[in-house]
C-alpha cells in the first residue's frame, strides 16, 4: 500500500513489518520521530514489542545485547553523538555475532553543536564490525530494514541502516508499503545459534585468552566476507517477492564514461539530476551510488569503473587528517589494480551544508579539467 | 578425568565464546602454602577428669538426642557415671573453657542424666564372654578395684574381686552417705560390672581368709584397700568413751544401723568426712558443730557440699582446735584453742597457729573425729615400700614385687573416686601390658589424655579409632563469634526442710530439656560436631561431607590453604600447617 | 547444636581463580545456591570477568551472561525484555556487579533500570576498591584507607557512597545490605527478594584479602567485625520507606575492625576517633532516615 510517509516514519513501518521484538532507543535529533512513532505504535497495542526506554544511547546498545543474546530480534535508532556513545558497545555487538539492526540518522558530530546531515558519525563507526548500508530515499529506507535482518541473522553479524538527516528523516515521500504476510513469507522468525537454555547452563562472552582470539576475529571477517555473496541473495529474493532491488552498488549515466561521479545517500538524487544534464550536453559521466559501504564492495566496484578515466568522490563526512572516507577507502580497494586511478576526493554537504547542483557540478567540471587532482582534499562550497 | 580442551583449527571453534566446559581440571590444590587438617585435640574437661572421661564425645550425643550413645561413651571409659555424676568434685567444670565465656557447663549433672537414663533402658545382662587364661586378683571392690576389675573383664580377663566387708563397694558404700550416693545407684553400677563375668568374693579379708600364698594362683594382683582407718588427733581423752571415729560412724549410718547419738554432736575436721558426718547425724535430728582448725578457705570439703551443709543447720566455727577431750556433767567437754593462720604450708595453705591463751570450752554429748583417713597397711604383702602414709608404686602401678600392682586410695594423697577410678582403669592397662609382655610404661603414655595424669582406655582397645592431638584446647583457640551467652542450667534440689527429714537424695536429675539445653552450650572443644562452618565459609566449595574418620574431609585438590575453615571454626578442631614442596 | 542451614546444590564449580580466603568467592558461592539454576546472571567487567576462567571454560553452573562494565542494569534490563517477550516470567535475571561496576561506572545505567523498576535482582558485591585492575580507589572505597591510587600519604579523602540511601530513594520495591558472615541471612534476603517483582538490589560485603591487606583466613571474621562494629550494618527497606534494622547487640569498636587490615594500618590514634566518630553518625543517621516515614 502506497503512502507519503517521511523517513523516519519509514524506519518505523520496517521495524513493525519486521516483527521486532525487543527496541531499546534513547531520543536525539533527527531520530526523535522514529521512537515517537514506535512508542505510539506499541502502547496502542498493535504490537507485542517491549519497548526498554532507557537513560542513554549506551545502555540502549548494552540492552539490545542483552535482548538478542536472550534470543529475540532487536531494533535501536540513533544518531550522531548517541551513535558515538555507544561505539564499545557496537564493537560488543559485532564480536558476539548478534544480528542486531541500527538506524542511524546521518548527523554531524560536535563539536561544535550541529544537528544536520554529515556522514561523520556513521563512518567514525567502520571499524566495529558492523555491515553499513546507506539509503537514497525513503523506499530505500523501509526496504533496506527489511533485508537487513535477514543478512545479519544469516551471517550473524549487526547492521546499521544510515540514513539522511531531515532531507530523509523528516522529509515525505511516497512509499510503498508491504503487508504483514508478504514479509512473514521473505522474512522468517529469528533462532539464535546458542540459545540460552537454564537447564543446560553456559556462560556467555567468556573472557578469551591470546590463545584464541585471533580465530575469534577471524571468524568475524570470515562473516563479513560472506556478506556480499548473501545480501545478493537477498537482495534478488527481495526483488523477485516486492519487485524493487538495490544492489551494493548502482551505476547510471553514460555506459563508456570518462568520469564517474562517487556518491552515498541522498546526494546521490541530486547527482543523477546533474549527471543526465551533463550528458546532454555532450559530457562524458557516469554516477556510482555505493549502497553499502561494509564491507566495501571493491568486486563490484571494479566492474562497475570499467573503461573510466578519473574518479571523483563526494564524501559528505570527514576523517581529519586523511580527508573523505568513501575516498580512502575507493583508493585503498584501487590499490591492488594494475590500473589506479586518480581518485579526486571532494568533501563537501559537512553539518548539513546543502550540496546543490552546482556544486556536484563544479566536482565534476574539475575532474575533467585536471590530469590529477591538486590537492589531497577539494573542498566543494569552502567559504574561502 | 576432567576434561580439558585444545582446539588446532579455527573450524573446531564454536562461533563466539561461550563456554564448553569447567574448570574441574584445574587443581587449584597446587596454590598452597599451608593447608588444613581436620584434628581433634584434647578439651580440657577430659584433659582435668582423674577419671578420663571422654567428655564431650559424651555430650555430643547427649546434644544429639542420641542418650544410650551417650551412655556407650561413658561405658568404654568409666562404668560408674552415676556415681562419679553424684559425688564427683568435677575438676572438669573448673577448667571448663564455658567458664570464660559465661558459665561452665554442668557436666556432673549431664553424667548423671546419662546414668540415670541407662538405668530406664531394659537392656539385656552381657552375654558372658570366653575369657582369657590369665587370672586376676583384685583385693577390694571400692572405685579402684571395680574400676580395674571392669576393665580387665573387657579385656576378657578372669577377674576375681576379693572385698573384707559382706558388702561391695568400698568407700562408696561406707563413707559416702545415701543422700549424697543411693544405694540403688551403687548398687546397680556395681551388678553391671559384674554382669561381665568378673565374680566378688565379699567377706574375704587379705591376711585372715585369703593367705598371700593363695594369691600366687592369679597371674597378676592389684591391690586396692583404700584408707579407711580415721587418723588421730593424738589428744589426751582420745580414747575414751563418747569419742567415736567419723568414717565408723559413717559405716554404721550408711548401712542402717542406728547407734545411739547424743543431741549435741560436734565434729573435727574440714573434709569430706566431716561435712557428711555432720548432715547425716542432722538428719538423725541432732545438732552438728564443726570444729575446723583453719578458715572457710582452706576447708578441703567441697564447696556444694560445705553450702549445702549450712543451708541444712550445720554449724560450723573457724580457727578452733581441740586439745583435750574432758568430762563435764555427762558430756564431753573440748578444751580448744583459737588458731590463726600464717604462711603457707606444703599443700598450699595457710599454716593454722594456736593462739596463747585462748583456752575455749565447747560441750557436746558426742565428739566425732573426722580429720583424715589412713590406710591400714598391716596386711599388704612385705616388700610395698610405704612412704608418707601411702604405698608407694611406679607410674604405672607396679610394685616392687613382680605381678604385683596396687591403686587407688591405698597409693596415693589425691583422695577422690575420680582419682580411685582412674587409677583402676591404669591398673588394668598396666596388668594387660604386663601380661602380654608389652611395656606398660609405652601404654600409659601412649594414652595420656592431653599431658597427663589421666588416661583414656579407648584408644588402647580401638587403635587408630579416635585420634586426638595432646595439646589442650585453650580459650583463646576457640572462636566465640558462634556463641550466645546463656544461662547455665543445674539440677534442682529439695527445700531443706524436705531433704533433712531423711536420707534421700538432695539433688534430682536434669529432665530431658534442660539436659539439652545443657548439652547445647558445651562448647565441643577440639571435637568436631558437624556444625558444618567449614563447609559452609570455604570458597572453593572444598570441604566435602564424607563419613570417615571424620565427619569432614578437605578436598585437597582444589583447596587452597585460604584458612578460613581453620579461622571459624567454633571449636579448634582444623590444624593449619605448611605445605610440603 | 546449632547448624548453619545453607541450600545444598553447589553452584559454583571448582578449580576458579579466585584468590586464597576471596570474600566474594564465598558471597558468590553462597549467592548461587539460593538463586538457583533457573537464572541468567548478567555479570559487568569485574574480578568476576577472570576468576570463573578463560575461554572455553566457566566454573558457573548457571546461566551467565558477561557484559561490558558499564552495562549492567542495561544489560539486565535487555535479557528480561526478551523473557517476558517470549513468555518467559519465572527464570530469574540476576545481575552480579562488583562496586565499580554499580557505584562508579554502572551508576547510570542501574539508576535508569531502577527507574524504570526493571525487573531483575541486583546483587553488588562490594570490596571497596577497583580490586580486578588492582586496588584502584572506587566511590565505595572507605575514609582514609589506602589504596593504590589513594596511597598511604594521601588516602582517600571523601567518605563512603550511600549506594543504599541512592537506591532506596529509586522507591524501588527491596533493597537489602548483607554480608558473607552471616549466611543464613544473605540467603533469606536473596530469596525473599526472588519472589518480589521489580528492581530488588543486594549490597553484598566482601572482604578482599590482597586489596585490604588482610590475612586470607580472615575474610567471614572481618566481615563479622564490620557489622559489629556498625561499619556495615545489616537492614532491609522496602518501597524505599520500611527499614527493618538488625540490631546487633555485641557491637565492639570501630578500632578491632581496622587493625585487621593493612590498608587502614596508617591510621593515626585521631584518624581511628574520626573514624569512630564517622561511624556513629552515619549510624545515627540511618535510623532517621529509617523513621522518616513512620
Amino acid at each position: 500500500m502506497k503512502r507519503v510517509i517521511t523517513g523516519n516514519q519509514a524506519v518505523a513501518y520496517g521495524v513493525i513489518l519486521s516483527r521486532v521484538d525487543v527496541i531499546s532507543a534513547y531520543p536525539i535529533t533527527p531520530q526523535t520521530t522514529i521512537v515517537e512513532e514506535l512508542s505510539e505504535l506499541i502502547a496502542s497495542g498493535r504490537l507485542k514489542t517491549k519497548f526498554l526506554k532507557v537513560e542513554s544511547e549506551h545502555s540502549a546498545m548494552a540492552a539490545l545485547i542483552g535482548a538478542s543474546t536472550g534470543g529475540v530480534r532487536t531494533f535501536t535508532a540513533t544518531s550522531s553523538h548517541g551513535l558515538a556513545y555507544m561505539h564499545e558497545m557496537l564493537h560488543w555487538a559485532s564480536g558476539a555475532r548478534l544480528p542486531i539492526v541500527l538506524v542511524n540518522v546521518n548527523r554531524a558530530l560536535g563539536a561544535p553543536w550541529n544537528i544536520w546531515g554529515d556522514q561523520s558519525d556513521s563512518l567514525s563507526q567502520r571499524d566495529t564490525g558492523w555491515i553499513q548500508l546507506y539509503c537514497e530515499n525513503n523506499q530505500e529506507v523501509l526496504d533496506t530494514i527489511l533485508q537487513a535482518y535477514l543478512i545479519a541473522e544469516t551471517v550473524r553479524l549487526p547492521v546499521m541502516v544510515v540514513l539522511d538527516a531531515f532531507v530523509l528523516s523528516h522529509t515525505s515521500e511516497p512509499v510503498e508499503v508491504p503487508s504483514m504476510e508478504e514479509v512473514d513469507s521473505f522474512l522468517p522468525p529469528f533462532c539464535p545459534d546458542y540459545p540460552i537454555d537454564t537447564q543446560e547452563p553456559r556462560a556467555y562472552s567468556v573472557i578469551t585468552t591470546p590463545e584464541y582470539f585471533l580465530e575469534f576475529r577471524y571468524k568475524v571477517q570470515k562473516a563479513m566476507e560472506e556478506v556480499p555473496e548473501v545480501s545478493r541473495k537477498v537482495d534478488d529474493e527481495f526483488r523477485s517477492r516486492f519487485g524493487r532491488g538495490y544492489g551494493a552498488i548502482e551505476r547510471y549515466g553514460k555506459e563508456e564514461a570518462e568520469v564517474v561521479l562517487v556518491t552515498s545517500g541522498t546526494v546521490t538524487s541530486t547527482s543523477r539530476m546533474v549527471i543526465r544534464k551533463l550528458n546532454e550536453e555532450g559530457w562524458s559521466v557516469a554516477g556510482l551510488k555505493i549502497k553499502r559501504f561494509r564491507p566495501f564492495p571493491s568486486e563490484e566496484i571494479y566492474g562497475a569503473i570499467k573503461g573510466a578515466k578519473k574518479l571523483a568522490v563526494i564524501d559528505r563526512n570527514l576523517s581529519a587528517g586523511v580527508g573523505g572516507i568513501f575516498a580512502q577507502e575507493l583508493r585503498a580497494a584501487l590499490y591492488p589494480k594494475e590500473e589506479r586511478l586518480p581518485v579526486f576526493g571532494f568533501v563537501s554537504g559537512l553539518g548539513g551544508r546543502d550540496i546543490t547542483p552546482e556544486l556536484i557540478e563544479e566536482a565534476i567540471r574539475y575532474t575533467y579539467q585536471h590530469p590529477r587532482p591538486e590537492e589531497e582534499i577539494l573542498w566543494l562550497g569552502l567559504k574561502k | 578425568m576432567p576434561k580439558q580442551f585444545t582446539f588446532k583449527s579455527v573450524s573446531e571453534m564454536p562461533m563466539i565464546s561461550v563456554s564448553l566446559g569447567d574448570m574441574e581440571w584445574n587443581k587449584t590444590g597446587a596454590w598452597r602454602t599451608q593447608r588444613p587438617f581436620y584434628e581433634d585435640k584434647t578439651p580440657p574437661c577430659s584433659a582435668a577428669c582423674p577419671a578420663g572421661n571422654d567428655i564431650v564425645a559424651f555430650i555430643q550425643k547427649i546434644a544429639q538426642e542420641d542418650f544410650e550413645g551417650a551412655w556407650n561413651v561413658i561405658k568404654e571409659e568409666n562404668p560408674f557415671p552415676g556415681v562419679c555424676g553424684r559425688v564427683c568434685f568435677y575438676p572438669c567444670e573448673s577448667r571448663c573453657n564455658r567458664g570464660s565465656f559465661d558459665e561452665p557447663i554442668a557436666i556432673h549433672a549431664l553424667e548423671r542424666f546419662v546414668a540415670d537414663f541407662a538405668s530406664r533402658l531394659n537392656k539385656k545382662t552381657a552375654k558372658a564372654r570366653e575369657k582369657r587364661k590369665e587370672r586376676v586378683a583384685i583385693i577390694g571392690s571400692g572405685p579402684a578395684g571395680m574400676s580395674c576389675a571392669f576393665h580387665l573383664a573387657r579385656l576378657y580377663y578372669d577377674v576375681t574381686v576379693f572385698e573384707s566387708f559382706s558388702l561391695a563397694g568400698g568407700m562408696l558404700r561406707m563413707g559416702i552417705p545415701s543422700y549424697r550416693l543411693p544405694r540403688n545407684v551403687l548398687d546397680r553400677e556395681l551388678s553391671n560390672i559384674e554382669a561381665l563375668g568378673v565374680e566378688i568374693r565379699t567377706g574375704v579379708s587379705l591376711g585372715e581368709d585369703l593367705r598371700l600364698e593363695d594369691l600366687k594362683d592369679y597371674q597378676a594382683v592389684f591391690i586396692a584397700t583404700g584408707a579407711h582407718r580415721s587418723r588421730g588427733l593424738h589428744i589426751p581423752g582420745e580414747k575414751e568413751k563418747g569419742v567415736l571415729s567419723g568414717l565408723d560412724l559413717l559405716k554404721k549410718i550408711n548401712l542402717s544401723k542406728r547407734g545411739k547419738l547424743g543431741d549435741k554432736i560436734a565434729v573435727i575436721g574440714g573434709g569430706n568426712t566431716a561435712i557428711d558426718v555432720a548432715r547425716s547425724v542432722i538428719r538423725l535430728g541432732k545438732k552438728a558443730n564443726i570444729l575446723y582448725r583453719r578458715s572457710r578457705e582452706e576447708m578441703p570439703a567441697f564447696e556444694d557440699e560445705i553450702l549445702e551443709a549450712l543451708e541444712e543447720g550445720v554449724k560450723i566455727r573457724y580457727l578452733v582446735n581441740p586439745i583435750r577431750v574432758g568430762q563435764k556433767d555427762g558430756l564431753k567437754r573440748l578444751e580448744c584453742l583459737r588458731m590463726e593462720l600464717s604462711e603457707k604450708d606444703e599443700s598450699g595453705r595457710r599454716r593454722p597457729v594456736p593462739i596463747p591463751n585462748s583456752n575455749l570450752f565447747i560441750d557436746a554429748d558426742h565428739v566425732i573425729i573426722a580429720a583424715g583417713e589412713e590406710i591400714e597397711a598391716s596386711f599388704l604383702p612385705e616388700g610395698l615400700e610405704k612412704k608418707e602414709g601411702i604405698v608407694l608404686t611406679q607410674r604405672d602401678g607396679s610394685t616392687g614385687i613382680k605381678g604385683i600392682f596396687a591403686g587407688g586410695d591405698l597409693t596415693s594423697n589425691q583422695r577422690t573416686v575420680a582419682h580411685a577410678i582412674g587409677s583402676g582403669k591404669k591398673a588394668a592397662m598396666a596388668i594387660d601390658a604386663f601380661l602380654k609382655g608389652t611395656d606398660a610404661e609405652e601404654v600409659i603414655i601412649q594414652n595420656l589424655i592431653g599431658e597427663g595424669p589421666s588416661l583414656s582406655i579407648f584408644g588402647y582397645l580401638h587403635p587408630g579409632e579416635r585420634l586426638r592431638n595432646p595439646h589442650v584446647v585453650t580459650f583463646e583457640e576457640l572462636n566465640m563469634d558462634y556463641f550466645e551467652p546463656a544461662k547455665r542450667q543445674g539440677e534442682s534440689k529439695s527445700a531443706v526442710k524436705e531433704r533433712i527429714k531423711g536420707f534421700k537424695e538432695v539433688s534430682s536429675t536434669l529432665s530431658e530439656g534442660v539436659a539439652l539445653d545443657e548439652a547445647e552450650r558445651c562448647f565441643s572443644c577440639g571435637t568436631c560436631n558437624e556444625c558444618e562452618n567449614c563447609y559452609v565459609f570455604c570458597p572453593d566449595g572444598s570441604i566435602l561431607k564424607r563419613e570417615e574418620l571424620f565427619p569432614h574431609q578437605v578436598d585437597y585438590d582444589y583447596c587452597k590453604g585460604c584458612g578460613i575453615c581453620f579461622t571459624e571454626c567454633p571449636r579448634g578442631a582444623i590444624s593449619l600447617k605448611g605445605e610440603a614442596k | 547444636m546449632k547448624k548453619i542451614q545453607i541450600p545444598l546444590e553447589e553452584n559454583l564449580g571448582h578449580g576458579h581463580l579466585a584468590c586464597a580466603g576471596c570474600g566474594a568467592a564465598v558471597a558468590m558461592r553462597l549467592t548461587l545456591k539460593a538463586l538457583g539454576e533457573k537464572t541468567i546472571m548478567v555479570f559487568p567487567a569485574s574480578c568476576w570477568s577472570i576468576v570463573p576462567g578463560s575461554w572455553p571454560y566457566s566454573s558457573f553452573r548457571i546461566t551467565a551472561i558477561h557484559a561490558g562494565f558499564v552495562t549492567a542494569g542495561a544489560t539486565a534490563s535487555g535479557v528480561r525484555a526478551a523473557l517476558d517477550v517470549r513468555g518467559d516470567h519465572d527464570t530469574l535475571v540476576a545481575v552480579w556487579a562488583g562496586d565499580g561496576g554499580t557505584f562508579d561506572i554502572g551508576l547510570q545505567a542501574l539508576s535508569g533500570a531502577a527507574e524504570r523498576n526493571e525487573n531483575f535482582l541486583y546483587i553488588c558485591n562490594d570490596n571497596e576498591g577497583y580490586m580486578n585492575t588492582g586496588t584502584q580507589r572506587s566511590s565505595a572505597t572507605p575514609l582514609l584507607a589506602w589504596t593504590t591510587t589513594t596511597p598511604v600519604m594521601q588516602p582517600k579523602e571523601n567518605p563512603k557512597k550511600d549506594i543504599m540511601a541512592i537506591m532506596a530513594d529509586h522507591q524501588i520495591p527491596y533493597a537489602a545490605t548483607a554480608t558473607i558472615a552471616y549466611p543464613e541471612d544473605l540467603i533469606r534476603k536473596l530469596e525473599k527478594a526472588k519472589g518480589i517483582r521489580g528492581t530488588r538490589f543486594i549490597h553484598l560485603f566482601s572482604p578482599c584479602p590482597p586489596g585490604w591487606k588482610m590475612a586470607s583466613e580472615m575474610s567471614v571474621k572481618i566481615s563479622r567485625l564490620a557489622v559489629r562494629s556498625r561499619i556495615f550494618p545489616l537492614y532491609e527497606i522496602e518501597n524505599g520507606r520500611n527499614y527493618t534494622i538488625q540490631e546487633e547487640h555485641r557491637v565492639v569498636p570501630v578500632k578491632e575492625y581496622l587493625k585487621l587490615q593493612g590498608r587502614f594500618s596508617h591510621l593515626t590514634e585521631k584518624d581511628i576517633e574520626t573514624t569512630q566518630r564517622n561511624v556513629d553518625d552515619t549510624w545515627e543517621r540511618l535510623q532517621r532516615r529509617a523513621r522518616c516515614f513512620i
